[in-house]
């Protein structure tokens, strides 16, 4: 049993359009993950792999995964073609001692379609606390479904993974302060004169326009009168 | 010219004024009650008087509502009716009606309007203690007074009695002493000092005060105590054997109880006739002497039958036997009181019960007089199903649903129904035509736009009414004893298993509950036209209901199975042919108290059924100090027309549309910031949490609605002490990863989420959104209010996108500028003054009409009536003028024609000039 440092992958999390999510407290956390990859027995599960994470603030982590051995990557297959899940547990250890168990599942075949390329999504309660770990893969390009002959070729043995940590965001407040805000600067502008009327043409002008309208058919018809 | 001016100036201020009236969303007065109605409840029974002798017969009561009020003896309608305060604080405690004292020598009746004296007096709460006076005639408060007990703990198993104008408030200090400390009823001055008498044999299981006695059970004895006796000395009274259930009081007899069907008393100036054996008992007076009533149900026959109490001889004047409905559930006398005539041969008595099933019923004259159905103030759940086809529309169905292949042999079928129907329009029209069936002589037959509907309402007590939506008559009525919700504090369910889509086929709904003798699951089927039990009807099932989800539809019975995880993570199918449509489905569990997730895959295979756990979330943090107090899914049958939604700049926001997202809210209090709300969003297929959101200082109550792509859900905010809404919306972004079929296994990882938080100026009790056939009708969420009203809320208003400063772009796209605070005007009411006193949920459901939502509104009273959110665009105004409409187009037709005539005419004319 040989260990190697597989890869060492830096994510940074910038994928929220809007405010970040911030720990009040950062903490460091250990994630120890197992997987089970025999279809006859699915409450046997097989080391897969370390990641610690130093600071959840930063989101850095440092990923020390196995191979798969031969007979797993066979095993792997099987559960593939059978449309199985594949099932990883990840055992997260916090600074203070306490350890949780976490439960997540991939389709089988979409992992290894996808070369054992998977992203791990560890998602954070405002405390920072794991509430879920989610294993998931890029969609497979065109092909569905595992056969014997796709799967055959698929020789890699090493997962690489990414970790991206997902932390609660803050909830908006009712925005009083812009709005007030908005309210006395237009209120000053109308004081200044400033406002400038955005209305459409008719709602602007309609009390000239409606007597001119009036006016012309008024005419039209004494006109007619005198006419006869 | 002045005259050119003037008529100018009205003109304009005409057309003012009709820019002003623009449309008007609220109902016009003569629409009123047209399309809704309300039933109005006071809830199960607590305490009740009959009193017929009064110069307004009267049947005043206290419910567990916390209602106050009077009914009418003769039909049983509301006289007059007051909704207290909320548990804990207005829990009825005592309710006292003078002249319905212990003693006939002490009478509190006063002149009216003095302070003396009380028609009714109430007790409620016990931290204040609230005393209050009622005038019983028009219900109003008369007088009021309120302690403060020192200590509030001790003060919850507080009772109270009054005798002699004094009122008495009994605190148990549990094996150790009770405190009695007296007031003068109706001022609340104490008439002394708190007495303490020891007693270290009271226990909270076993005792209950009997008039002035406090009584305990303790093995085969019972010891009692008197209040107001000057020595306290201690009463023993042994039992034959122990009692096998709890022992009650007989209210109106001092220190007399009900120990196991039979009756006891610890007063030895009280006599009570021993030998009796009844399951309930009450005492009243006949002929003026005392009297003990007693009603026991011997094969669906009420027996009254009375002794008087001096002699225990029977008394035959109110011997009664009535018939007794099974749905009424068991019964238990609660008053009765006669009317004093020249012939007092007890024909004139009102005996009022109240059942199992919540029902108050009224016996007289040898039959059920009237019937109050309370148990509807506790609707847990409700279903509209459509209503069966007339017979013709029914073949028709039958024929289009037929997989004819041939174009010939369609053709032929086609021709001889509609023979059929023709012949038997003629049969119809000159009066020969086949008798009409049960459910089209009570009127229930589908309407062209489906909006009668058969409105299916479960109850907490058990019991299921079928409701006409339009007119509120109750068809039937069916009661499930010995039901109840499940654990997590999970009601029982009602659900449609077959609708009334399968002609022949008669529908189908189910309710699934737990047993309440050994806590396994139950499920009862049943029509719910007719409200009659089907498929074997009830079901006594041989585990524990973990969870529930619905099945496709089978081919062959079109029946959706039930799908079941029990308490040992083993899965089942009701009904059992249905079982390998559960292969491939997902389940999920959520516990309340820890806030951890489970989900499962069901996987059907060599027969048998299994659930592989594939994943789980912790929502509790570290020391599962979160608790989950909502969970909200989307409705399973809601359409999505719109798939995105259009920028100002003509390009698409596409909507994150998921069907199996599912928000969770958790509360814990935290150190820092008091009280912390967690909202998640929750994938419960792969168990990703796709976005989670954390409100500081804020805390429940919290009620949610989640729909299409949007989220909104109200709370309050401890911080500024009021009610705000935070609303949530998600978006793909401009492309949409897979535009044909959603696979949660394959999704985007992360939308786009717009979020905004708004003051609502009300406290929210319900909200819901409306729901249409095809979802193209705007959404609006029904807001119900702690006054009992209904606010109609568009989403616009709502709307996370409303921008701050009020940008081209924002305008473009038909988005408001953002307003803080949500407007609640007075036409957006739906129940205008109907208001449903304690609002606790809000149900919709389509109609056929796409313009039209159905709404049924629950409390303590019933609403239903429509909305109709854009307006009803596929609906001629009621209104509208049809005969004026014609006579237009005749004339138009005719005129057109007349004129062709002649312009031929007059062209042929020209032609020979």
């Amino acid at each position: 049993m040989h260990l190697r440092l597989s890869y060492l992958l830096i994510v940074l999390v910038s994928f929220f359009a809007s405010g970040w999510g911030f720990l009040e407290h950062d903490g460091w956390i250990n994630i120890d993950l197992h997987h089970a990859l025999t279809p006859a027995r699915p409450e046997h599960f097989s080391h897969r792999g370390n990641i610690s994470i130093p600071s959840l603030n930063a989101g850095l982590s440092t990923i020390v995964q196995n191979p798969l051995t031969d007979s797993e990557l066979e095993s792997l297959k099987v559960l593939a073609r059978q449309n199985g899940f594949y099932r990883l547990r990840a055992t997260v250890t916090y600074p203070n001692g306490s350890s949780q168990r976490f439960l997540t599942s991939s389709k089988a075949c979409s992992l290894l379609l996808a070369q054992f390329n998977d992203v791990l999504w560890v998602s954070l309660d405002p405390n920072g606390y794991v509430t879920g770990i989610t294993t998931s893969q890029d969609p497979a390009p065109k092909i569905s479904e595992c056969t014997a002959e796709n799967t055959q070729q698929i020789n890699e043995k090493n997962f690489s993974s990414d970790v991206i940590i997902r932390h609660a965001e803050l909830a908006p407040v009712p925005d009083t302060g812009s709005f007030i805000q908005k309210f006395e600067r237009e209120r000053e502008a109308r004081e200044r004169g400033e406002v400038r009327d955005n209305r459409g043409f008719f709602a602007k002008y309609w009390m000239y326009i409606v007597p001119v309208v009036l006016l012309v058919f008024i005419s039209g018809a004494t006109n007619q009168d005198a006419a006869k | 010219m002045d005259f050119l001016k003037s008529s100018a100036g009205t003109l304009i201020s005409l057309l003012s004024l009709l820019l002003l009236l623009s449309t008007c969303s609220g109902l016009y007065e003569d629409q009123i009650k047209k399309f809704d109605w309300r039933s109005v409840h006071v809830g199960s029974l607590k305490h009740a008087y009959v009193d017929l002798n009064h110069f307004q017969p009267r049947v005043l009561l206290s419910t567990h509502e916390q209602v106050i009020g009077s009914l009418c003896p003769k039909t049983g309608e509301i006289i007059w009716r007051q909704v207290l305060e909320k548990k804990p604080r207005g829990d009825i405690k005592l309710l006292q009606v003078s002249g319905f004292a212990d003693d006939s020598s002490d009478t509190a009746a006063a002149p009216m309007g003095s302070h003396l004296g009380f028609d009714m007096m109430t007790v409620q709460g016990h931290a204040p203690a609230l005393v209050r006076g009622w005038n019983t005639n028009i219900g109003t408060i008369e007088w009021e007074w309120s302690i403060m007990p020192l200590n509030t703990e001790r003060a919850q198993d507080a009772v109270w009695f009054y005798s002699n104008s004094v009122l008495y408030h009994v605190v148990p200090a549990w094996r150790s002493h009770i405190e009695v400390t007296s007031y003068f009823a109706t001022s609340g001055h104490t008439t002394g000092s708190t007495s303490k008498i020891m007693a270290a044999w009271i226990n909270p299981e076993s005792c209950l005060l009997s008039g002035s006695f406090y009584v305990c059970l303790d093995g085969k004895q019972l010891i009692s105590l008197d209040l107001l006796a000057k020595s306290t000395q201690v009463i023993a009274t042994s039992l034959g054997s122990e009692p096998s259930s709890k022992i009650q009081d007989l209210p109106g007899l001092n220190g007399a109880l009900i120990v196991d069907k039979k009756l006891v008393s610890v007063n030895k100036d009280q006599a009570v006739c021993p030998d009796l054996s009844s399951d309930s008992f009450i005492v009243g007076s006949f002929n003026r002497r005392k009297v003990i009533a007693y009603a026991d149900l011997i094969n669906n026959m009420l027996n009254i039958n009375a002794v008087y109490l001096d002699d225990c001889s029977p008394v035959p004047e109110l011997h009664l036997s009535v018939a007794f409905a099974d749905h009424y559930g068991s019964p238990s006398l609660r008053s009765f009181d006669c009317k004093s005539t020249r012939n007092s041969d007890g024909k004139n008595c009102l005996f009022l019960l109240s059942t199992s099933a919540e029902s108050i019923v009224a016996v007289q004259q040898g039959r059920v007089r009237w019937a109050r159905e309370e148990s509807l103030a506790n609707v847990i759940d409700t279903q509209f199903l459509d209503l069966p086809l007339a017979d013709s529309e029914g073949t028709l169905e039958n024929e289009m649903k037929g997989k004819a292949g041939d174009i010939a042999t369609a053709f032929m079928r086609r021709i001889t129904t509609q023979a059929i129907q023709i012949k038997s329009l003629f049969l119809h029209v000159i009066g020969l035509g086949p008798p009409p069936t049960d459910t089209q002589r009570a009127g229930l037959v589908r309407d062209s736009f489906g909006l009668h509907k058969m409105l299916v309402l479960l109850t907490r007590s058990g019991k299921i009414f079928g409701i006409d939506n339009i007119a509120g008559k109750h068809h039937w009525q069916l009661y499930l004893p010995n039901v109840a919700g499940f654990e997590n504090s999970e009601q029982m369910r009602l659900i449609v298993q077959r609708s009334s889509k399968h002609f022949p086929l008669q529908p189908l709904c189910a309710i699934v509950a737990k047993s309440v003798e050994n806590g396994n699951g139950v499920l009862f089927r049943f029509n719910p036209i007719t409200g009659q039990a089907s498929e074997g009807g009830l079901l006594q099932l041989n585990y524990k209901i973990k969870q529930l989800a619905l099945l496709p539809e089978t081919e062959e019975d079109y029946v959706k199975g039930v799908l079941i995880l029990d308490g040992a993570n083993k899965v089942h199918v009701e009904p059992k042919h249905a079982t390998p449509l559960a292969h491939g489905l997902y389940l999920y569990t959520a516990d309340l108290k820890t806030a951890e997730l489970e989900g499962y895959y069901v996987k059907y295979a060599g027969g048998e059924l299994s659930a592989l756990p594939i994943w789980n979330v912790r929502l509790g943090g570290h020391n599962s100090e979160q608790q989950i107090i909502s969970v909200a899914s989307k409705n399973p049958i809601e359409h999505v027309h719109s798939q995105g939604r259009v920028l100002g700049d003509r390009s698409v926001l596409y909507k994150y549309i998921n069907p199996n997202l599912v928000a969770f809210v958790t509360q814990a209090p935290d150190a820092t910031h008091k009280s912390v709300l967690n909202m998640y969003l929750i994938d419960v297929v792969s168990g990703s949490v796709i976005f989670s959101m954390t409100h500081r200082k804020v805390r429940a109550p919290l009620h949610i609605v989640h729909s299409e792509n949007w989220l909104a859900y109200s709370y309050f905010n401890d911080k500024v002490r009021r009610t705000e809404i935070t609303t949530i919306e998600l978006y793909e972004g401009s492309a949409q990863a897979n535009n044909s079929v959603w696979s949660s296994l394959q999704a985007p990882s992360m939308p786009l989420v717009e979020r905004q938080s708004y003051i609502i100026p009300t406290i929210v009790e319900a909200m819901r959104e409306t729901i249409t056939e095809r979802g193209i009708t705007n959404k609006h969420v029904l807001i119900g209010t702690a006054s009992g009203g209904i606010v109609e809320m568009p989403w616009h208003l709502l709307d996370p996108r409303r921008p701050i400063s009020s940008t081209t772009q924002g305008r473009e796209e038909g988005a408001i500028p953002y307003i803080p605070e949500l407007p609640l005007p007075t036409e957006n009411y739906i129940n205008y003054n109907q208001t449903v006193a304690r609002l606790r949920n809000i149900y919709t459901a389509p109609s056929g009409l796409e313009s039209t939502c159905l709404v049924v509104a629950t409390g303590l009273d019933i609403f239903v009536t429509r909305v109709a959110p854009s307006k009803t665009f596929d609906l001629l105004k009621e209104d509208f003028d049809y005969i004026l409409i014609s006579i237009v187009l005749v004339v138009l037709t005719s005129g057109s024609l007349i004129v062709r005539h002649l312009a031929s005419r007059k062209l042929l004319k020209q032609a020979w000039k």
